[in-house]
């Protein structure tokens, strides 16, 4: 498999080069993002964003609303009209839910061709392995997110704080959930970025929320709690 | 041109068993048994149509002379289908539209006599055109009949909501939905390979059929032509010949031509080597760019098609997916995943209102196949919903296929949904809830005949 890999990478020449050079070298970010990505999303780069879930889905709506193509990879399970609900349009997508046993083959061929590829690794994935998918993202300019761990990403993602809303013991329904998103970057010197988001917000879109800090969830995001208390918490 | 002039006369026989999955038009397995229902419809006619797995066309001018009048025909039609084992509708009507709409609109399907379909028309909801975009914005405009969308001036159709305005007025109008260009070089355009030793096994056909296609589509492309549909033309050493028409629209790639080869081949067991394979275009139509555009699809680049064909080449054709938004109550009846290089035609469109669907925000995790659970009280017992909706205890805890409990600490529900109580094959009873546990996930759950289910996960 290992050689197979090999051979997809040498096989195609590195023809997008010029698009990296000449200044495309983000890719756009939905607004709620700007803060953790300033940017955007870095061509050339992995991202985590933790588990599956629609953080992974929202890092990449912004840039396909913006005329890019994602992949995903991995997500048999994947809820596309939440994607849809979040911005990322279905009609730039392709899904790949079982790429079977030669998978990093299939990541390879995809980055060459997809501006975002979106991962759920099957597993952990060797050192070698990641490394080789980590220069085709490079060599064909395009990002790979990855639904999990990557030691070697340029930037990290996660939620570390979640709540939802409107929903209470027997009554009321899920509305939205608040959630505490922190970014770090490689870099030692870079500090963590924090941000409050509605992931998602009542229509499923995702948006920057205020930070709760006890006092009332209003203002111009505004409240979402409906007659209900927050409830559910996450650490 | 021939626009104004009158639609041939189809037979659509639609098999419900195959248009009943939750994918369009890739499974094999699928395609493969529905080869043996076109074998049936091809004793009545040599030339049939296969549109997808599930249904498939034929023109009436000449087997309804010979088997004594159209109804004649669907009526001995299906029942040698039924002979055979399928359940199957036939619809006879002016032109493929109407006749595939006709075949949906009765339990044995309907009969619409020369020249009277656009009034059959005239009475459907615009959703029955399958062109989501549209579908959404004329009701909103007041057109919710295809009568009203033929009332208006096509030129205005034309102009006022772009192609797919155009195809959806002509449709309206019981219409061709572009016109054919009346002669017919096929000849010229046609591609064949011969195989000599004869190929015994099928995969080297295969393969040769994506080169030829490639070769079709560059010679159509060159001559500024798509073609409608493409005959694939089998032969065998020992003489026998088989030749199957599939629906094109010049939405396949080379690949789901080399597919659609090897459906063809596995579903017959020739007993000689495979001699010749011939490609030949039916029905030829300007080509208007790409025309996945007809379905509001965005058009893939090259370099992202080559991409995701290189993948389909390591899968296989139908392992690598576009999704299309569809209706549906249950969120994972609300995706279709069409096989890349396909033409998308959701069944149950996503404009219609579908009652009962759960209100957004939508899941991020939605399982195919719904997992196991159990929801307990506070003593430990199973939760159950009475018939008037009331749950026997409130929720307590949460285990999801066979996972420990985690608590819940919130929930709502129940949320009875009864559906297709008039189909008993898919009529299903639902009480669902959503529940938070206290490690912060939240679900959709649903009690359906004693069992607790989990649909999906919001995270």
């Amino acid at each position: 498999m290992e050689t197979g890999l090999a051979q997809v990478i040498s096989l195609s020449p590195a023809r997008h080069r010029d698009d990296v050079l000449t200044g495309a070298g983000l890719l756009p970010v939905l607004p709620a993002l700007r803060e953790l990505l300033p940017g955007g999303l870095q061509r050339g780069s992995v991202v985590t964003s933790g588990g599956w879930g629609l953080l992974s889905l929202s890092l990449a709506a912004g840039a396909v609303a913006d005329g890019a193509w994602c992949a995903i990879v991995g997500v048999p399970a994947a809820g596309l009209r939440a994607a849809a609900q979040a911005g990322l349009e279905p009609d730039r997508l392709l899904l790949v839910a079982e790429p079977g046993p030669g998978w990093a083959q299939v990541v390879a061929s995809l980055l060459d061709g997809f501006d975002i590829v979106l991962l759920r690794p099957p597993g952990q994935p060797s050192a070698q392995l990641r490394r080789k998918l980590e220069a085709a993202a490079r060599r064909y300019g395009s990002v790979l997110l990855v639904a999990g761990d990557w030691p070697g990403a340029q930037s990290r993602l996660l939620v570390t704080d979640a709540e939802w809303t409107g929903i209470g013991l027997g009554h009321g329904r899920l509305r939205a959930r608040k959630a505490q998103v922190i970014a770090s970057g490689r870099g030692a010197g870079e500090r963590p970025r924090l941000a409050w988001l509605w992931l998602p917000g009542p229509d499923g879109a995702v948006t920057a929320a205020a930070a709760p800090a006890g006092v009332a969830v209003a203002g111009p995001q505004g409240d979402y709690a409906g007659a209900a208390e927050p409830l559910a918490s996450s650490g | 041109m021939t626009g104004q002039a009158t639609s041939r006369r189809v037979l659509v026989l639609r098999c419900p068993d195959w248009l009943d999955r939750d994918s369009v038009g890739g499974d094999s397995v699928g395609a493969r048994a529905f080869e043996s229902v076109v074998a049936i419809v091809g004793e009545f006619c040599p030339q049939v149509e296969v549109l997808r797995p599930g249904i498939c066309a034929i023109g009436t001018r000449g087997p309804a002379r010979y088997f004594g009048g159209e109804a004649e025909l669907a009526r001995k039609l299906t029942e040698a289908v039924g002979r055979g084992g399928f359940a199957c509708q036939a619809g006879v009507a002016d032109g493929l539209f109407a006749a595939g709409l006709a075949a949906r609109a009765g339990p044995a399907g309907l009969l619409v006599r020369p020249g009277e379909t656009p009034e059959f028309l005239a009475g459907l909801p615009v959703y029955a055109l399958d062109m989501p975009e549209l579908c959404e914005l004329l009701p909103r405009l007041g057109i919710e009949t295809l009568g009203q969308l033929a009332a208006l001036p096509p030129a205005e159709a034309a102009s006022r909501f772009g192609p797919p305005g155009k195809l959806a007025s002509r449709l309206a109008r019981g219409l061709d939905p572009r016109p054919l260009i009346p002669r017919r070089p096929a000849a010229d355009l046609s591609v064949q390979l011969e195989f000599d030793p004869p190929a015994e096994q099928s995969e080297p056909v295969i393969f040769a059929a994506k080169a030829l296609a490639d070769q079709m589509h560059d010679r159509l492309a060159a001559a500024g032509l798509a073609c409608v549909r493409v005959q694939v033309q089998v032969r065998c050493a020992d003489g026998q010949e088989l030749s199957r028409l599939w629906r094109h629209d010049g939405l396949l790639s080379a690949l789901a031509v080399a597919e659609r080869v090897r459906w063809q081949l596995d579903g017959w067991r020739g007993a000689a080597g495979i001699t010749l394979l011939r490609l030949v275009p039916d029905q030829l139509v300007r080509a208007t760019g790409r025309q996945l555009a007809l379905w509001g699809d965005s058009v893939p680049s090259d370099r992202v098609a080559r991409a995701a064909i290189r993948v389909q080449a390591m899968l296989g054709h139908d392992r690598v997916t576009r999704p299309v938004l569809a209706g549906g109550r249950r969120p994972a009846e609300q995706v279709l995943l069409v096989p890349f290089g396909d033409a998308a035609v959701p069944q149950r469109p996503a404009g219609q209102p579908w009652p009962g669907q759960v209100p957004p925000p939508a899941p991020a995790t939605v399982f195919g196949v719904p997992l196991p659970a159990s929801v307990a009280d506070d003593s430990g017992n199973e939760v159950t919903v009475s018939g008037r909706a009331q749950p026997s205890a409130p929720p307590a805890s949460l285990a999801v296929a066979g996972r420990p409990a985690s608590t819940v600490i919130a929930w709502a529900g129940p949320w009875p949904v009864t559906e297709r109580w008039w189909d008993p094959r898919h009529a299903r009873r639902q009480a669902r809830f959503q529940l938070v546990t206290e490690d912060g996930a939240a679900w959709l759950a649903a009690l359906q005949d004693g069992r607790w289910l989990i649909e999906a996960r919001y995270d």
